[in-house]
């Protein structure tokens, strides 16, 4: 009870509501923005929130979080584009029901049942953390490096067009987390003499090299000078309630969809969405208008995606394993103020676990309440010049980066790692299963080192945890080879026939 | 299933215009067998050469075993593995596609290298001569860069910026600017 009051207590401090109100800007306009997402901002701001108090920089760090969830819908409706790659789905009914002279009600109908995903994914938060972590203590060295493998490897199957390159990612990763001390004997490795290198590469560094300067970078290579009129007669707003009917349906089946899809690490917004769609329009009645500016449509797409929240959440505390880039990069901000996401959370830190629960919840009505009010503004924001806003993100990444250690070497680390990453972008090799080899790496080292030399290769299999988690990476990996070799047989079968 | 065209629409920059017909000139990346090879081939290097480098770390008591080198040699080892493979499925693969990539503009280059060369310098001027010119000086230089041509937008912008930035910085978070 004491941990409970003073978690909340702690979220209405002046100074954290402030720092949740600048959040919320800021997510609201990175959600706007196409080209910058959520993660790229988190990771900026990691920067600039290293002085603060943990609790002040979670409430900057889980409400851009939040509120780009929201802001990223208004672009997929008024222009077509998805504000991050979490709204691609909306596009698909947002758009159209614009050109039909409905951007006020998709705006509208979007914003609620964003929160309702939300809202329904902290209740999964509050009520299934605890017994994971709980579960998660009894863990071992073995199960934890298959707890490890295992995130890796759906993270890499799920999120990789090509799995042998999502593969060589995770192992870069895992590489690079290398560089510095080992962390068993204390021996140098790969620091060439160059002392800032012995406590290993700077982690905030490298996500703002790897997510802020490349996705810039990549920008800056592909812009081509198009003229976009956003729509500009939004028409009605509020939903009829014959259609807060309609709507009701597909938010529950994508609900669902999106909390189970949270819960899988690595897995997003963006899958969700698309299932939550899918699904959605499989169970509707008026499935033929689906993708013709169908309501139901907007609903499901964006109550899927934004469900996915909480259980990303649920993952990353009770686990310490990242549920989607964000929360990778959210656990290298909280490994800095010295907080370890894990099982030990919930013993150490209760009241921190309420205080991160209060702040989502907060974030989401405060943003919800933000998404009712008209606003014309956001529509003006959407022609911003690109000039402006590429100027902006590189100075701001540079800043950023040496607050962390005001440190110019840390800068020089961000640019050579903005320059690997979009290399590697362009290689189509993701940047997650990256970053995850990045966070996972000394973890997964240890861990293993320690079953090695305690019980030999057999203790990895010898235990069913570590056994059973072992063997759902292996299915993961199986699935991620089978399925396009599947489909590709299907459509040539489709082809054959159709001819 | 989700329809495939629904997909195919999603990749970067679907920008239409509003009440005009979806047809725009197709801008994705096209694929290639010899950056798949390339791409392979110097993960393959790359891979090589970290494995050179694992065996040649210095250990300040006896090795064998698992020890420090173990894990990167293992890591080493699996890269060389998965390029071997990737450089397979480069020369063998029917098609191949780029996800969502767009093709590089004709400008892109000239944008991202000076941005790049930029930054350099200002790193190196910030050490030299402090945080309030060089950032100013950037921030325009930048803008400039990237297509702005009013003055009004070139001198104001940067003191903006570097101002609010200072005042965010140093003045509030306390960070040595």
């Amino acid at each position: 009870m004491t941990a409970l009051l003073a978690g909340i207590g702690a979220v209405f401090e002046p100074s954290v509501l402030l720092c949740l109100g600048t959040g919320l800007v800021v997510g609201m306009l990175v959600g706007m923005f196409p080209g910058i997402t959520a993660t790229m901002a988190v990771a900026l701001a990691s920067g600039f929130t290293m002085t603060l108090e943990p609790v002040q920089g979670l409430a900057v760090l889980l409400t851009i979080y939040v509120a780009a969830n929201f802001g990223d819908r208004i672009p997929s409706i008024l222009i077509n584009t998805p504000g991050t790659p979490a709204s691609i789905a909306t596009t698909f009914d947002g758009y159209p029901m614009a050109k039909n002279g409905e951007a006020g009600l998709a705006l509208i109908v979007s914003a609620l049942v964003s929160a309702v995903g939300i809202l329904a994914s902290m209740v999964l938060f509050a009520s299934a953390s605890v017994p994971l972590a709980q579960l998660a203590l009894k863990f071992g060295p073995s199960e934890m490096f298959a707890v490890v493998i295992l995130a890796m490897t759906i993270m890499i199957s799920i999120s990789s067009s090509s799995l042998t390159k999502g593969l060589l990612a995770g192992v870069i990763g895992l590489f690079i987390a290398t560089v510095g001390r080992d962390p068993i004997t204390g021996d140098a490795r790969f620091t060439f003499g160059i002392r800032e290198l012995n406590s290993g590469l700077d982690f905030i560094a490298v996500i703002i090299g790897l997510f802020g300067i490349a996705e810039l970078f990549d920008q800056l290579l592909t812009h081509r000078d198009h003229k976009v009129q956003p729509i500009s007669a939004l028409g009605r707003w509020w939903p009829t309630r014959s259609e807060y009917k309609r709507i009701a349906k597909p938010t529950v089946i994508s609900g669902i969809v999106g909390l189970i899809v949270g819960v899988i690490p690595g897995a997003g917004g963006d899958i969700a969405g698309l299932l939550g769609w899918d699904r959605a329009k499989s169970a509707s009645k008026t499935r033929e208008t689906f993708g013709k500016g169908n309501i139901e449509g907007v609903a499901a797409s964006d109550t899927a995606s934004s469900a996915t929240l909480g259980g990303s959440l649920t993952t990353t505390m009770a686990l310490g394993i990242p549920g989607d880039s964000v929360m990778a990069v959210m656990i290298g901000s909280m490994i800095i103020w010295g907080i370890q996401p894990g099982p030990s959370l919930f013993v150490n830190r209760p009241a921190l676990v309420v205080t991160i629960t209060t702040i989502m919840v907060l974030a989401t009505l405060v943003t919800l309440g933000i998404n009712l009010v008209r606003m014309p503004m956001m529509v003006k924001l959407l022609d911003m010049p690109k000039h402006y806003i590429w100027a902006t993100i590189l100075v701001f990444c540079i800043i950023g980066t040496y607050a962390t250690t005001n440190n110019l070497f840390t800068v020089t680390v961000m640019l050579v790692f903005g320059v690997i990453g979009v290399i590697l972008k362009r290689c189509s090799i993701p940047a997650g299963p990256i970053v995850l080899g990045l966070i996972l790496g000394p973890l997964a080292e240890a861990n293993l080192r320690r079953t090695l030399l305690i019980d030999g290769p057999a203790g990895l299999i010898n235990k069913p945890i570590s056994a059973v988690l072992l063997a759902f990476a292996v299915i993961a990996v199986v699935t991620a080879i089978a399925t396009p070799i599947l489909a590709r047989r299907r459509q040539k079968a489709a082809t054959v026939q159709s001819n | 299933m989700i329809e495939p065209q629904k997909l195919a629409s999603t990749s970067g920059g679907t920008d239409v215009s509003p009440g005009e017909p979806a047809a725009e000139p197709d801008y994705s990346a096209k694929p290639s067998r010899t950056l798949e090879i390339a791409i392979a081939v110097v993960a393959l290097v790359l891979s090589v050469a970290a494995l050179v480098l694992s065996r040649d770390i210095v250990l300040r008591m006896g090795g064998g075993g698992i020890d420090p080198k173990w894990w990167p040699t293992m890591l080493s080892c699996c890269g060389i593995a998965l390029s071997l493979v990737l450089l397979l499925q480069a020369f063998l693969s029917t098609s191949s596609h780029r996800g969502d990539l767009l093709a590089i503009e004709r400008r892109g280059w000239t944008r991202m290298i000076v941005s790049l060369t930029l930054s350099a310098v200002y790193v190196f001027a910030w050490s030299r001569f402090g945080y309030v010119v060089p950032t100013i000086i950037f921030t325009g230089a930048l803008l400039w860069v990237f297509g702005l041509r009013s003055w009004k937008g070139l001198v104001i912008f940067p003191v903006a910026v570097a101002i609010f930035i200072y005042g965010l910085f140093h003045l509030l978070l306390r960070v040595p600017l």
